[in-house]
């Protein structure tokens, strides 16, 4: 009881803070916290494949940037597309991308799965070049401006405002991230998990692995859609090297292993620590990337549960360090 | 000899220059690969560190066969250090499946490290590294010229490829490593001390890399975005070869060599998407590459 209160209060809290942030900070604050939040939505879609399903992508970057693609080429050449929709088209297109692929991505696991994905997401590197009329090759798509949100019955929301669209991409990616936390309790869920463990156990219970694979990869690649699909809204405009360059796809990685492999939560972790990170570095851009990849060497080294197992010992022992005060000084039994 | 021909011969000549500096590299990627099932992403990076280590040693010396001598043994050390004090450690957490990723994430650690501290130290800026006295110049033969420097890494990698070939092959110790590449476990029950081999072939990877960075440096310039090229189609060379096969990394490097000097002529642009799409191809059809065994 006292424990779900606890929890119900402590969302209450963050749903607060996120929504009084416009209020309290300025554009460049708001700024971070938006790219910040873009890139911790492609964390988690990441980590359904890495901590629950147990495949490691080196090609996730893919599915982010064919969000962004589809977005952006709708919105460019298609007059009067709504809000709404050129999202949808976004996650619908990263889905598709990793449909097409799945046949050959289900069958394979392991070092395999991570070559395989890296081949792809070079491959597409290399057609949105080679397709420079249509993707803009190395200078990219820019120019769209973001439609305005039409609400029926309530009215038109105008996305140009910093704040509105704030408040809009925040509800886009909260409302993500449960429907992702919803997707890892249902049975299906449980699934993911029994095909990290053991693969043959599920086939011998009766479920279908290669296509429950499948299905897994549309999810996560349907996220990262829209995560990239916000972000090409947010930065109006897409670029190769913005989205498909050689660190997009190890960035989202690198944010699952310092925020803590085999929680749900732990990539958003991650992206927060790297985004203050770099924001401390600021004064010194060069040596930022080589401080970061030293936090990764160490916490793969040291501390290989990440943000979230630290913070679990330090509870463990606080719990520890209270019950030894209450039974040595105050003579109580814990 | 017609124009056509004389193109087509000078070309087949750099692809092959290159194929062998690929295979330098990849063939030390897949020994440890084969043997120890870590991907050392960070492999290419070791080839360009060598290229700046080199530079560096000419700098201060002027020679560039100290360069040669050198810049190899150091990397090796920082291999054997990688080995020993970080892939070991992690082996010990006793991770299970999981120990796949942290040894692929440890790797890609150590390459943005290797990257951006070769970014710190040296900037981003190209470096020219000059072709030493006496290979500098033109060769004749039959009525074409090519640059003696060339011939020199193939000569180079061809010695090499001999020596791994005698020591693999012919020695006490070859026999040693190949039972580990095929059965680490069965080859430690025989009395082999495993762990041992292990810090050697990662060792002997890791020199090979840096004979191929020194000798790379004066054909291609130094600049930070070496390794990329190189990781990726010493990746290409590893899948299609097969995991742990020489002899296929062998023919694929050449292969890729040839490839990527004809290609730049032929079809621009597409040679990438054909590469990676028929790497993809064998990966899933035949996941242990085309000269690998099957498992």
């Amino acid at each position: 009881m006292k424990r779900s209160f606890r929890k119900w209060l402590l969302w209450a809290v963050i749903l607060a803070g996120l929504y009084t942030a416009p209020v309290i900070f300025g554009v460049f604050e708001l700024n971070l916290l938006l790219g910040a939040s873009i890139f911790a939505l492609f964390s988690l879609s990441l980590n359904l494949l890495l901590s629950f399903t147990g495949l490691l992508s080196f090609g996730h970057a893919m599915f982010f940037a064919a969000g962004a693609y589809g977005t952006a080429l709708v919105l460019t050449r298609l007059d009067g597309c709504s809000l709404l929709s050129a999202i949808f088209i976004g996650a619908a297109s990263a889905v598709l991308v990793a449909l097409v692929l799945s046949p050959l991505l289900v069958r394979v696991s392991g070092h395999t799965f991570a070559m395989l994905t890296m081949a792809f997401s070079q491959i597409m590197y290399a057609t949105v070049m080679k397709f420079s009329h249509i993707t803009g090759g190395n200078d990219g798509i820019s120019g769209f401006s973001i439609p305005s949100l039409v609400i029926p019955a309530v009215g038109v929301v105008d996305m140009s405002l910093e704040r509105n669209f704030y408040y809009f991409a925040i509800s886009v990616m909260g409302l993500s991230t449960w429907v992702m936390w919803f997707f890892t309790r249902t049975p299906f869920g449980s699934i993911m998990v029994g095909i990290r463990d053991n693969p043959d156990r599920v086939t011998y219970l009766g479920f279908n692995v290669p296509l429950s694979k499948a299905i897994i990869l549309g999810v996560s690649a349907g996220f990262a859609g829209v995560a990239g699909s916000v972000y090409a809204l947010f930065q109006n405009m897409v670029s190769v090297d913005g989205v498909l360059g050689p660190l997009s796809s190890f960035t989202p990685l690198i944010n699952c292993f310092i925020g803590g492999l085999g929680t749900f939560i732990g990539p958003v972790f991650g992206t927060g620590i790297g985004t203050i990170l770099l924001e401390l570095m600021s004064a010194h851009p060069e040596q930022a990337q080589l401080v970061f990849s030293l936090v990764l060497i160490s916490v793969v080294l040291f501390l290989p549960g990440g943000a979230i197992m630290l913070y679990w010992k330090m509870t463990s022992r606080w719990i520890v360090l209270r019950n030894t005060v209450q039974t040595v000084i105050f003579k109580r039994q814990p | 000899m017609d124009a056509i021909a004389v193109m087509l011969i000078t070309q087949g000549i750099h692809g092959l220059a290159y194929g062998m500096l690929l295979f330098l590299v990849a063939s030390g990627f897949t020994l440890i690969f084969g043997m120890m099932g870590i991907l050392n992403i960070a492999h290419a990076s070791f080839f360009m560190l060598a290229a700046y280590v080199a530079f560096q040693i000419m700098q201060w010396s002027g020679s560039f066969w100290l360069a040669l001598l050198l810049a190899p043994i150091a990397i090796a050390g920082l291999g054997i250090l990688m080995e020993r004090l970080m892939l070991r450690r992690i082996r010990k957490f006793k991770l299970g499946k999981a120990v796949v990723l942290f040894e692929l994430m440890l790797t890609v650690g150590i390459m943005v490290c290797i990257e951006e501290a070769v970014k710190n130290l040296w900037g981003t800026d190209p470096e020219i590294v000059n072709v030493p006295e006496l290979l500098r110049g033109l060769i004749h033969f039959f009525g074409m010229t090519y640059p003696v420097y060339r011939i020199f890494i193939i000569g180079l990698s061809c010695s090499i490829l001999l020596l791994l070939g005698m020591i693999l092959f012919k020695t006490r110790l070859g026999n040693v490593v190949r039972a580990a590449v095929q059965d680490a476990d069965m080859a430690g029950a025989l009395g082999i001390n495993v762990p041992l081999v292990f810090t050697l072939v990662f060792g002997l990877g890791t020199w090979l890399a840096g004979v191929a960075g020194v000798a790379a440096a004066p054909m291609l310039t130094v600049f930070p975005g070496l390794a990329n090229q190189m990781m990726l189609d010493s990746f290409i060379v590893v899948a299609l070869g097969g995991f742990g096969s020489l002899f296929g990394a062998f023919v694929i490097s050449m292969l890729l060599g040839e490839l990527t000097a004809f290609g730049i002529q032929f079809f621009p642009g597409y040679s990438t998407i054909i590469l990676f799409g028929f790497m993809a191809l064998v990966l899933t059809i035949r996941p242990s590459g085309l000269f690998g065994e099957k498992e």
